[in-house]
């Protein structure tokens, strides 16, 4: 590590690191240099002058651009001068001839406040009341801190563009933009989008899309990072637009396991207004999503759920919370464990999760509990007995570095959304991307193979892999000699997977499979990100195997930039299996009901949510209590789940809105949401972070470790005599192992990440770092069977696939009320085989209808799938987020269709023209 | 010497013995943009139809550019052993008369001949020598010695020239570092108007050890009234892909771009021609001529941007990227083009490096002045009798560039304003015409040589219309990266347009003078930082042209923009 470089600015000694820049050492040591086209953890612009210096170097003395003169060992920096604050009026003195800066030339400048109201003392044309960044505005403080005298005799023009409010989520007012770039920058080189661009040039460039007038069509993913970065009033968020915020609160967003850090706005009648990427963050490093930034607004939402309600003769009641805990005690009475199921929330804390278990197993003496999003068991607790956790190997953003990057049968960019822009990254700069999956997502574009192996046989096109760099003898033979354990076992079992017979299985060429394993090996350090969207439950272990064994005999596992990265759903999904919230035994903490417990012979664990609700439908499962925040009440991935509820003898629903669900209730809790409680979330990188109370509730809602706790004493249990969550964390931190160094405290200075055994530990950013002391420290490489591999069946299956966008294909981007709407033909991609046997020609119509006769998708015929009987179809991913943007719920998010397999019939359509796929 | 260059240079000896002193005559029909906008096209065409008419065979070929832009088109003709005898303003019907009885009978008309070249034979009494005429002999030509001589599409003809010969010399009798130090010693400054020295510029590529780097040339060239770029690649594109790969050779790269605006159609296909046939004879690609020393070249268009000549912008563009400037440091010598080491050119500075490698530093040091070696090849425009393209050494002063060369301006008016080195220099006044050609002398007057256009205005000229031309094309051509050259020349524009109205205030002039100074210092690149040259060199030379818009009214009949509307990018 060279020295740190010390010089001076303004005759203050600073020090700063090499290759940092002038302002930004100055910014690290708190000394405020002009600027408008920087913003930090980007590249440098240099494009709007307003940090210009005076350098002197020796003899040499130049005005230069602070943002982009690296600094230099006894550099003398001098940003007063009269020259440079003159420059710097008369550089800025021009963009205020083109930006409406009534709010500056006011008399109550300094007077004006958040939703002040006022006597305008300006011009109608030119008045702060045009934009929505009053009082919150980068320009005008730059402006003011230069003491600008607007009386310049520079002509003002006012552009008198149209605003932009026909996209989902934005409203562009290009009136007010400096075309300081920050937009596109961040979209080209943080997000990797280029949906927006530089238009024009000279006078007249400006910020428009890539294609066309929308971003419907232009590839954007609504993640909201160009607003975050927006200085002026240009880029704004619709919802709330003319809101101010009254005070800031840290949180984590609780759409994704990857649990962003962002900074919630809210006003002064408590209610979040605003979703920022917090550049803090250590998971997300200021990034955010189309979820995270625009579907964090439930909690203020007016149908809320303020009071308990019970239901009595068919019609919910509102009730006091003692009538509603008496209820629920009669209700699940002396209802045997086996009968009863606790489903927490996916958005729950750690805290609420650890008394959800606490509750279920003491009081209710069962281990039916989980989470609604626990959907992979099997991949948790493979990872969990192998690795010791259930969470990444690595943390999210050391992907920025891999070499080559796997993406198995997921799809981060919708689901994990922030853990795509670091991978992105690697692309860019050059990491092999590998994505087997038989569905087309966003990251397929940046894929250098992509792999469409026959839904369901992933694991084996992987040992299939793994067998091909044992036979080549690429495997890191000094990693696997000094690390693992089995490679004998392994290689052992891997006769039996002969890449003829892998290939006729997963239906891709040997010679390819070859070719991606040569280069997964070669390039490191690599990293796989895994899902099992496309995988049967059954195989969910399987295919983690057979990930885990690849990554260890390649020598990934415990590497900088290499590691696995589990893609689960639910924002703590994690968490909940570490605070025991699940019915695995395998999870770190052995908290499960032991025999004699109830006098009674625990009954045979259940595999995850899936499974209970699978026991809610045959009736084994009698009585539930469900933690709604989050869960998908819908259609969804546990099938139908309200249908399922609604067959129980007794429901206790905890939810924040009265829905399908709550409608099957006997008793109706009101949930507080993340605004209104402190907890902790830990993430898929096993980072524990801290959700903050931005207001205290205002009616009745309770939490969920609240709603708990009081029922366990109403119920005359023990051990629920909690002070606050911080209590709560205290005593999960003193039974789970890996928390024992947390505290609420601890984590207000930022996340850390678990296993954290002590106090002074900094927590653990890589798993297995360290090379094993003994054998039993080694990571075992387990042999595999030749599984799943079940004769191909004749039917038909649908691969949805989505990306952002698709320059080839036509779109036309039509207008309904005041939005923008697509509007194209599909294009359905059927093998030949398939093709002949039905008779269908490229281009003719046809329809995929699933098992009730609705229809999945409808297109144009193309010859191309890559495997008999699989059909896919590409759709564009504006479709989804107009979806989110038009949905009746006031929380979508968990709503959001995924891209899940499905069984089709295909049949074909007579008239193409009245299938035309249209989001209106 | 390599066997591959000596059968190249026999071939090239052949070649040429066959044209000039072959069985038949060989008629050259000047081209290049200059001939092609004159009309040479139509006479091309109509040379071949009087060949069939008059039944007289002979090999017709498309030259370069002469220079001689104002006797355009030109058609010259070479008996076998003949001399060379030249024909200017030619139409269809000199035409019919020059192949019927020069090509045909063998007589030349000399009543339509300007010139002629080589031994004098019968029949030409009264046309003088070429290298007699006045506008030819104060010339020195270097880079563009070859210049409406030879067939650019013809590698021989280069060849037959003494071509190659500095890249033969170069490989096989040379290191790298001896190369460089003859570029150093001939004091060669850049041509594309920053005059850095380009030895210096090399010797700070040289050095890196970095597998990848990269010699540019560029010729994106959007200078009004400036073709010698365009005029050397489209009349001896050769010279300049010789110059690159000594250039290559010199810094010890191995790859290079000839950058070319897109639209300059002519000098674009002549040099992918050229570089195609360079790399047929093994002058390009691995082991060249069997030296060992690998060179790769490749034609890089740009859209329509005049700031992509801008170094660092142009590498943006051949990225594939927005023609936007970057800021530097880091230089193009440690972080250019796809981010390696980079060094790059003007066409010019490299055309000259041929010479300069094969008859030694010292030999073009001795040429020019002592801070300016070499010529200068300019662009005379305008008001003046002989526009063209000229090489002139440096130290001749502008006037006497202006009457020996250009011939002055036509009886009874007289040279009122001067517009040299594209929009971005700025205007001279009467009294500095003494100024020297020399890139020092020129600055200290207040205009830059840059390209070497000289754009020639008489009485007539109104300097507050022409510094608005002049203003408008920067703003035009801003790329609207940095905030000072977006918007200060777009109110820059607007004042000068107030004036130009005559409803300007007296504060106006402080106010461009404000905004000029924004610009100066604050802008990201050239294009913004030289953009208040035109104003500020026209106050000092035509102060009160400015303050008589300021004190009258607008006279009856006066136009308000001047003559040269042009298309303005102001707002959006």
């Amino acid at each position: 590590m060279p020295d740190n470089i010390s010089f001076t600015i303004d005759g203050q000694e600073v020090t700063g690191k090499p290759g940092q820049t002038v302002l930004q050492a100055a910014m690290d040591s708190g000394l405020y240099i002009p600027y408008l086209c920087y913003f930090p953890k980007m590249k440098p612009y240099g494009a709007c002058r307003a940090c210009v210096v005076q350098t002197e170097m020796g003899e040499r003395k130049s005005i230069v651009a602070s943002c982009t003169t690296p600094i230099a060992p006894g550099l003398v920096v001098d940003s007063k001068t009269e020259q440079v604050t003159d420059l710097r009026r008369g550089i800025i003195e021009l963009l205020m001839a083109e930006h409406p800066h009534g709010c500056l030339t006011c008399h109550r400048v300094e007077l004006c406040g958040p939703q002040d109201i006022c006597q305008r003392h300006v011009s109608v044309t030119d008045r702060c009341t045009i934009c929505p960044k009053n009082e919150r505005c980068e320009l005008k403080d730059t402006v003011r801190s230069v003491e600008l005298d607007l009386r310049t005799p520079l002509n003002y023009h006012r552009r008198n563009l149209p605003i932009h409010t026909d996209d989902p989520f934005y409203d562009r007012d290009y009136n007010l933009c400096i075309v300081c770039a920050r937009c596109v920058r961040v979209c080209e080189e943080v997000r990797f989008d280029n949906a927006i661009t530089l238009t024009n040039r000279s006078g007249v460039a400006l910020v428009g899309t890539s294609r066309g007038e929308s971003l419907l069509e232009s590839g954007c993913e609504f993640c909201g990072a160009c607003i975050d970065v927006c200085p002026t009033g240009a880029l704004v968020e619709r919802d709330y637009k003319w809101e101010k915020a009254a005070r800031q609160v840290t949180t984590i967003c609780t759409n994704c396991p990857v649990g962003c850090q962002m900074v919630a706005e809210v006003n002064r009648f408590n209610k979040v207004v605003r979703f920022i990427g917090d550049l803090a963050g250590e998971s997300n490093n200021g990034q955010a999503c189309w979820k995270g930034k625009f579907a964090y607004d439930y909690p203020n939402h007016k149908s809320r759920l303020k009071y308990p309600y019970v239901r009595e003769g068919g019609i919910l009641k509102r009730v006091t919370w003692e009538q509603a805990l008496d209820r629920i005690a009669a209700g699940f009475g002396d209802r045997d464990g086996s009968k009863v199921a606790v489903i927490a929330s996916p958005r729950g804390s750690n805290e609420d999760n650890y008394v959800a278990q606490k509750f279920a197993r003491s009081v209710l003496k069962t281990d039916n509990v989980d989470t609604a999003l626990n959907l992979t068991p099997r991949v948790a607790s493979t990872l969990q007995k192998r690795f010791g956790s259930a969470g990444s190997t690595n943390p999210i953003w050391d992907l920025e570095g891999s070499k080559c990057v796997m993406v198995v049968s997921g799809n981060p960019t919708e689901e994990q959304n922030v853990l795509a822009v670091p991978l992105k990254k690697a692309a860019r700069a050059g990491a092999h991307v590998i994505v087997i999956d038989p569905r087309e997502t966003e990251l397929t574009r940046y894929a250098s193979d992509w792999i469409r192996p026959k839904p369901g046989t992933e694991h084996i096109l992987l040992v299939g892999m793994a067998r091909t760099i044992i036979d080549e003898a690429l495997e890191h033979k000094e990693y696997v000699s000094s690390r693992c354990s089995g490679i004998d076992e392994l290689k052992r079992s891997l006769w039996k997977f002969d890449l003829s017979a892998v290939s006729r299985v997963t239906g891709v060429e040997d010679t390819i499979i070859r070719e991606v394993a040569r280069n997964f090996a070669k390039k490191a350090p690599a990293s796989i990100l895994f899902g099992v969207d496309t995988v049967p439950v059954d195989l969910h272990g399987a295919l983690t195997d057979a990930i885990l064994n690849l990554s260890l005999i390649t020598g990934n596992v415990g590497v900088k930039s290499g590691g696995v990265f589990p893609l689960y759903a639910g924002a703590n999904t994690l968490g909940s299996l570490d605070a025991g919230c699940s019915p695995m035994a395998e999870r770190g903490t052995d908290l499960t009901v032991e025999p004699g417990l109830n006098g009674a012979t625990p009954p045979p664990m259940r595999d995850g949510v899936a499974d209970l609700f699978a026991g809610m439908r045959s009736g084994e499962i009698e009585a539930a209590i469900v933690m709604a925040d989050g869960m998908n009440p819908g259609a969804g991935p546990l099938g139908d789940a309200a249908s399922a509820l609604r067959s129980l003898d007794f429901l206790v629903v905890s939810a924040v809105f009265d829905d399908e669900v709550t409608a099957a209730a006997d008793v109706v809790l009101p949930a507080s949401t993340y605004t209104e409680q402190t907890g902790t979330l830990t993430n898929l990188e096993r980072r524990v972070q801290l959700i903050r109370t931005a207001w205290t509730p205002r009616n009745e809602e309770r939490s969920g470790w609240q709603t708990f706790a009081s029922l366990a004493r109403r119920m005359e249990a023990e051990g629920f005599d909690f002070q606050d969550s911080g209590g709560v964390f205290e005593e999960l931190a003193s039974v789970v192992p890996g928390y024992a160094g947390l505290s609420h405290d601890r984590l207000e200075a930022g996340g850390i990440q678990t296993p954290c055994p002590s106090s002074d530990s900094p927590g653990a950013a890589m798993l297995h770092a360290e090379e094993p002391d003994d054998d039993a420290g080694r990571l075992a490489i387990v042999p595999l069977p030749f599984i799943g591999a079940a004769a191909p069946s004749s039917d038909l299956v649908l691969a949805p696939g989505r990306v952002l966008s698709q320059p080839d294909k036509p779109v036309q981007v039509t207008r309904r009320g005041d939005m923008n709407y697509l509007h194209r033909v599909e294009v359905v991609k059927v093998h030949e085989e398939d093709a002949k046997a039905m008779s269908l020609m490229e281009g003719d119509a046809v329809e995929a209808l699933d098992d009730h006769g609705s229809r999945l998708a409808v297109g144009v015929a193309s010859l191309g799938s890559p495997q008999p009987g699989l059909i896919s179809v590409t759709t564009l991913f504006a479709e989804v987020a107009l979806g989110m943007h038009d949905a009746d719920s006031p929380d979508p998010s968990p709503r959001i269709p995924g891209l899940p397999l499905q069984p089709v019939r295909l049949v074909k359509a007579a008239d193409l023209a009245a299938y035309a796929v249209s989001s209106d | 010497m390599s066997t591959a260059f000596e059968e190249l240079t026999n071939r090239a000896a052949g070649r040429w013995q066959e044209l000039t002193d072959g069985a038949e005559p060989w008629i050259r029909v000047g081209g290049g943009v200059s001939g092609q906008a004159a009309g040479s096209d139509e006479i091309f065409t109509s040379v071949l139809e009087s060949l069939d008419r008059f039944d007289v065979s002979a090999r017709v070929s498309r030259v370069g550019s002469l220079g001689l832009m104002y006797l355009e088109p030109i058609v010259d003709v070479t008996l076998p052993g003949g001399s060379r005898v030249f024909y200017g303003n030619v139409t269809k019907d000199i035409a019919n008369q020059i192949i019927e009885r020069h090509a045909g009978g063998g007589s030349p008309v000399t009543s339509r001949a300007f010139a002629f070249e080589g031994e004098k034979t019968g029949g030409l009494e009264g046309v003088p020598r070429l290298e007699d005429l006045p506008e030819f002999r104060a010339q020195v030509r270097i880079a563009t010695r070859n210049c409406g001589r030879i067939d650019p599409y013809d590698i021989l003809q280069y060849a037959a020239h003494g071509g190659y010969s500095a890249l033969e010399k170069a490989l096989f009798r040379m290191t790298p570092e001896q190369a460089l130090d003859e570029v150093k010693a001939s004091g060669l400054r850049g041509r594309g108007g920053a005059a850095f020295p380009t030895g210096v510029k090399w010797s700070f590529l040289a050095p890196s050890k970095a597998p990848d780097k990269y010699v540019l040339c560029n010729c994106e060239e959007g200078d009004p009234g400036a073709f010698n770029d365009k005029g050397i690649l489209e009349s001896d594109p050769h010279t300049l892909i010789e110059g690159m790969i000594l250039n290559g050779y010199a810094t010890n790269s191995n790859y290079g771009y000839v950058f070319i605006r897109h639209g300059h159609d002519i000098p674009i296909e002549a040099t992918r021609h050229a570089v195609g046939q360079a790399y047929e004879h093994g002058l390009l690609g691995k082991n060249i001529l069997g030296s060992g020393f690998s060179f790769d070249l490749e034609v890089a268009l740009t859209g329509d941007s005049y700031v992509a000549g801008e170094e660092t912008a142009l590498m943006e563009a051949i990225e594939g990227k927005r023609s936007l400037p970057r800021y530097k440091p880091p230089f193009p010598a440690a972080a250019g083009l796809w981010q390696k080491p980079s060094n790059i050119n003007n066409v010019k500075t490299l055309a000259y490096v041929p010479q300069i490698v094969f008859n030694g530093g010292k030999w073009f040091k001795s040429i020019g002045t002592e801070s300016s070696a070499g010529t200068a090849i300019v662009c005379l425009t305008g008001h003046i009798k002989r526009p063209g393209m000229y090489e002139v050494p440096m130290g001749m002063s502008i006037r006497e560039v202006l009457e020996q060369v250009g011939g002055g301006v036509s009886p009874g008016k007289r040279i009122k304003v001067l517009q040299t080195g594209g929009p971005l220099g700025g205007v001279l006044g009467d009294e500095s015409f003494d100024v020297k050609i020399d890139f020092d002398e020129m600055s200290k007057a207040g205009a830059i040589l840059g390209s070497g256009g000289i754009i020639v205005g008489n009485e007539t000229v109104d300097v507050v219309d022409l510094i608005r031309a002049l203003v408008a094309f920067n703003q035009y051509e801003s790329c609207g990266k940095c905030f000072p050259c977006r918007l200060g020349n777009t109110h820059m524009l607007e004042t000068l347009d107030r004036l130009c109205k005559y409803e300007a205030k007296p504060a106006d002039l402080k106010l461009m003078d404000r905004i000029g100074e924004s610009m100066k210092l604050g802008s990201l690149c050239g294009h913004g930082q030289l953009g208040y040259n035109p104003v500020a060199s026209a106050l000092k030379y035509f102060e009160e042209e400015f303050r008589v818009r300021l004190r009258v009214t607008q006279p009856e009949g006066k136009s308000t923009n001047g003559s040269m509307i042009l298309p303005t990018r102001t707002r959006p």
